[in-house]
């Protein structure tokens, strides 16, 4: 099983403390996804960012919905291969 | 000069990340009419905004994040598409805000208005000095990193981004004029926070006691740009 997670380079810089926007999921749990698609857009810092699939499978769980706020590290969904 | 709208802004924003050249894409933007417009993250409040400003104001979708802004003539935007791989990506989001905040300064410097670009750091010190909380809904109403204020610490231009895979939208508000208040507040359902925004935001114009003259700032963002790539961009049509 896969965490997907906002990686550490968006979080480089960004004041500590700081929480993330889950702006809304492009997928939803039980979808297959493929390497490199966008699976989720969030914001940060204002900057509106998108998620990609780290690898191919299938969104098991997804860990913080749509309007929720997430800190650095947090786990937003899990991917099995 | 040609006409535009803040939703042709938007759309041309949103046609240009669909379609990602390869070069860097730049337009400044003024327009005539007002136009309320939201940060991506404000969808949900978008219907009771919606309500109020039917018959009184456009409403417009931001791609990028942020609260909401008030565009028209008060406002001179800017608009930058960077394919991926373009040397100002190199560095984080926080270094494209560091960026595109000192562009700001130094064309304002330009054309006679100080101004300087926040730190991360900076930023409790700054909202604390302003007195009154911060307005969150509110693009002028909070401050962001690498944001300009004025030499007192009223925020003067606004930052915002969009990062996709193939490439990333950086978008900046500069305030030449004041915008106005009361409309922006009661749109947005809060018209209990106009003197806020009056104590956190500034224009060039109250800054500099004269209007900054549109032609130059966008001749003076364009150079300072093409300097900082060195012929790496495309300058479309500017509408100022």
């Amino acid at each position: 099983m896969i965490e997907i997670t906002l990686p550490d380079d968006v979080w480089q810089d960004v004041e500590p403390g700081t929480e993330a926007l889950v702006e809304k999921w492009l997928v939803g749990e039980g979808d297959t996804v493929r390497a490199g698609q966008p699976i989720a857009e969030v914001v940060i810092v204002k900057a509106h960012q998108e998620i990609v699939a780290p690898a191919d499978g299938r969104i098991e769980k997804i860990q913080v919905k749509a309007d929720e706020t997430f800190g650095k590290g947090r786990p937003l969904a899990l991917l099995s291969e | 000069m040609s006409a535009s709208t803040a939703a042709d802004e938007q759309a041309w924003n949103l046609r240009q990340l669909a379609a990602v050249a390869a070069v860097a894409l730049v337009r400044v933007w003024r327009h005539r009419s007002p136009a309320v417009v939201l940060g991506c993250a404000q969808r949900s409040l978008r219907p009771a905004i919606e309500r109020r400003a039917e018959g009184v104001v456009a409403l417009v979708d931001r791609p990028a994040g942020g609260g909401a802004v008030l565009a028209g003539p008060w406002m001179i935007s800017l608009s930058i598409v960077l394919p991926s791989g373009h040397p100002l990506l190199r560095g984080n989001l926080i270094e494209c805000y560091r960026w595109l905040g000192q562009l700001h300064v130094e064309a304002l410097a330009e054309c006679g208005v100080r101004g300087r670009a926040l730190r991360s750091h900076e930023l409790r010190g700054a909202d604390a000095a302003l007195g009154a909380s911060a307005v969150s809904w509110a693009c002028f109403g909070a401050l962001s990193p690498w944001e300009v204020v004025a030499p007192d610490g009223r925020k003067l231009v606004g930052l915002a981004q969009r990062r996709q895979r193939d490439g990333v939208l950086l978008v900046a508000g500069t305030l030449v004029a004041d915008p106005d208040w009361p409309l922006l507040c009661g749109v947005m359902g809060h018209p209990e926070d106009e003197a806020a925004l009056r104590r956190r935001a500034v224009s060039c114009r109250e800054l500099a006691g004269r209007a900054l003259e549109p032609r130059r700032f966008a001749a003076a963002l364009e150079r300072l740009i093409d300097a900082s790539v060195r012929g790496q961009t495309t300058f479309t049509e500017n509408v100022v």
